[in-house]
């Protein structure tokens, strides 16, 4: 399989955050392959008797991990920095993501703080003009910090 | 030399604990940034961080999963490192903990040297390897 040029790739993805920054979850798959993979490297925990990871498929955990976020934090928004992108396809899209918690996130409670915590996404975009792998990386402890939590589980 | 062989050079002796090589490769007016660590400034701010992780994981091993060259000549390296704590890092105490931890490093290049860094990695996964039980007590494991 073929990639996308690098002006053509830089699009797509900056198209993906237009669509995150609107919350329109089903246009933020719609750019993605029916196979796309989804890794959100600082998702890692403990789950009934097994430990759960933001590792995936796009339309499976991607979509899911989006949806809750946009549910707990509902002013959530992204902010690009800097777009990087190679003629193969590859993006490196940095950021700030922010939100205000209303609802409970994974194991932590709403107590109505906000966050704005930078981020790199990876992605690789395919000859289809697809995306065709997301992973992102962020500072956990900066985030539960700001929404007040702690303690390291 | 080329972005890919100046990025490659810094994970290699990165991962060699080479501090005085690594830092050879990065201008001496360069811009760092190491999210994780709240740290924003100069060339010492990367090697305060090579220094204590030479230190700290002596026996360090580092595995490229991408590295890729932006058309404004930023490396984009995506590497997980993974080494026993040997030592203090940071203020954490050494209880011989494996850290296992995927990191970003964006390196922009001019003129065959590294004149801007960014940092990226979950600091959280790294005091949970480590066994840091409190984000406000770091040096307290109990």
């Amino acid at each position: 399989m073929g990639n996308a040029n690098g002006t053509q790739a830089g699009t797509i993805v900056t198209e993906f955050f237009d669509a995150y920054r609107a919350q329109d979850v089903e246009r933020m798959v719609d750019l993605c392959s029916d196979n796309a993979d989804f890794h959100y490297i600082p998702i890692e925990g403990w789950g009934r008797q097994r430990v759960i990871y933001g590792d995936g498929k796009v339309r499976t955990i991607g979509k899911t991990v989006w949806t809750q976020l946009i549910d707990s934090f509902p002013d959530l928004t992204n902010e690009i920095h800097k777009v990087t992108s190679d003629k193969e396809g590859n993006v490196a899209v940095e950021c700030t993501l922010a939100g205000t918690q209303k609802k409970p996130f994974g194991s932590i409670a709403p107590m109505g703080k906000h966050f704005a915590v930078p981020h790199v996404f990876l992605f690789k975009v395919d000859s289809d003009g697809l995306i065709d792998e997301i992973s992102a990386y962020w500072d956990g402890a900066d985030f539960y910090r700001q929404l007040g939590r702690l303690e390291v589980d | 030399m080329s972005a890919t062989t100046i990025a490659q050079q810094f994970v290699a002796n990165m991962g060699a604990g080479n501090v005085n090589a690594t830092l050879a490769l990065v201008a001496p007016n360069a811009q760092v940034k190491i999210y994780p660590l709240n740290a924003e400034g100069g060339n010492e701010i990367v090697r305060d961080y090579l220094q204590q992780l030479a230190t700290a994981f002596p026996e360090l091993t580092i595995r490229t999963r991408r590295l890729f060259v932006g058309g404004d000549n930023t490396a984009v390296v995506e590497i997980a490192i993974r080494g026993v704590q040997a030592g203090e890092f940071f203020g954490i105490l050494d209880q011989e903990k494996l850290l296992d931890l995927d990191q970003v490093w964006m390196l922009h290049i001019t003129d065959d040297k590294i004149d801007n860094i960014t940092a990226y990695w979950d600091q959280n996964r790294l005091y949970r390897r480590l066994a840091v039980k409190r984000q406000d007590r770091v040096t307290i494991t109990a």
